[in-house]
């Protein structure tokens, strides 16, 4: 895999801070997962944390420490889905359902990824080669994980494993690899406007 | 008493005692503290890390907005966690504030979002766990923890501050804005800038 695109400095903290929506985090943990350097950038992002821990201010805890024996760990329950076994899927979407793969058009189809308490929507879309995808603006961010092919708009080329950060100023129209076709993983926050027919499908995925 | 010690390392921080710091930095080794932990389940071990980092944890919550029972639960959950996966602290991945900076994280989100059902700190938990053999990784834990903080006594007063609300209090550039009465695109800048000062700083850390 050869990443050139990934998440700005900002977006990584706020990933490493646990201050990103769940349903974005999601997408930047695929992109992650996949890229060394980000990997790298994140461990000195959460060392910048503990150097915080350190300086903080204590604050008196009302109580000692339990028992820690006592300690009943019933577990995170990690349910985990079928589809979360198909190759090809990013480790970090195991704890996630999905619902089944809908044509949404000739050659486009997507998924739904449920991600519970998660304000931005979150989908998987698998477009045939040579695909023009919708041309759209919005209001809140929409952030992109390659997963397998690649597809090409103004600001680039995005293969697997790269990650696109498109937020209310980009208005872009990304044109799927003739070869290979694409899988991504989406984040959508705020409102779209998507132009033509392919934009009033998927108009229903956004939340105002 | 342990908290007592705990007072005392503050008191010698905030004088920066060096010499003296340094003394004492070797007495409270947290290193030492989970493999102790880690190998005969060592109570004494155990009341002195709680002691040094529950309130820190509790502080650092607080600081963040959490109410004081939430961010005492968080505290509490994160030692007890501690205790439990003792075994599993790599001091070559990360410090021990490091990698108790990172189970509280996980351990608010899980409490916070209990309501929401969030599996987030599940991802963080994979993400760590998937993290493949580094052989050309030749920094500790310590050593990175060490050149992050230099990298950020680095930093700009100002930009110290932005970067430490961001990160403890969120990302909301607004907010942030408020609490230190300057404009928007102030932060924005002062943010990016604090950052990518860091980024340059150790771009060198392989």
């Amino acid at each position: 895999m050869n990443i050139v695109h990934r998440p700005s400095d900002e977006t990584l903290a706020a990933f490493a801070a646990g201050q990103l929506d769940e349903g974005l985090a999601v997408v930047v943990a695929c992109h992650i997962e996949a890229d060394q350097e980000s990997r790298r950038r994140l461990q000195n992002l959460e060392a910048v944390q503990g150097a915080l821990l350190d300086k903080i201010e204590p604050v008196a805890m009302r109580s000692g420490p339990c028992d820690p024996n006592a300690d009943v760990q019933t577990g995170s329950a990690s349910d985990i889905s079928e589809a979360a076994h198909e190759t090809g899927m990013p480790q970090v979407l195991r704890p996630y359902g999905f619902g089944p793969w809908r044509p949404i058009g000739i050659r486009i189809a997507m998924r739904r990824v449920d991600v519970p308490g998660a304000s931005a929507r979150v989908f998987m879309l698998r477009a045939g080669p040579g695909i023009a995808l919708p041309h759209h603006k919005h209001t809140g961010v929409e952030w992109t994980t390659i997963l397998a092919g690649a597809y090409e708009h103004e600001y680039g080329r995005y293969a697997a494993g790269d990650f696109d950060e498109a937020d209310s100023e980009h208005d872009h129209t990304p044109r799927v690899d003739p070869v290979e076709g694409c899988t991504c993983i989406v984040a959508m926050t705020g409102s779209v406007q998507l132009q033509g027919w392919l934009g009033r499908l998927l108009q229903p995925l956004v939340r105002f | 008493m342990v908290p007592a010690l705990a007072l005392t390392v503050d008191g010698m921080r905030k004088a920066g005692a060096g010499a003296q710091g340094g003394r004492f930095i070797a007495l409270f080794d947290p290193n030492r503290l989970i493999a102790a932990i880690a190998h005969s389940g060592d109570r004494d071990a155990f009341a002195a890390l709680f002691d040094h980092f529950a309130p820190r944890v509790k502080g650092l919550l607080m600081r963040g907005g959490a109410p004081a029972e939430l961010a005492e639960e968080v505290a509490q959950e994160t030692l007890l966690a501690v205790w439990r996966k003792a075994g599993l602290f790599d001091p070559a991945k990360a410090s021990a504030s490091t990698w108790i900076a990172t189970i509280a994280r996980n351990l608010r989100i899980d409490i916070a979002r209990r309501e929401t059902r969030s599996r987030l700190s599940q991802v963080y938990e994979i993400l760590d766990e998937e993290a493949p053999e580094q052989p050309d990784a030749t920094l500790s834990g310590a050593e990175r923890d060490a050149r992050v903080r230099a990298a950020m006594t680095q930093l700009s007063p100002d930009q110290y501050r932005v970067v430490e609300l961001a990160f403890i209090e969120g990302f909301s550039h607004q907010d942030v804005a408020d609490r230190l009465a300057i404009p928007l695109g102030t932060v924005k800048s002062r943010l990016r800038l604090a950052l990518s000062h860091l980024r340059g700083r150790l771009e060198d850390l392989r």
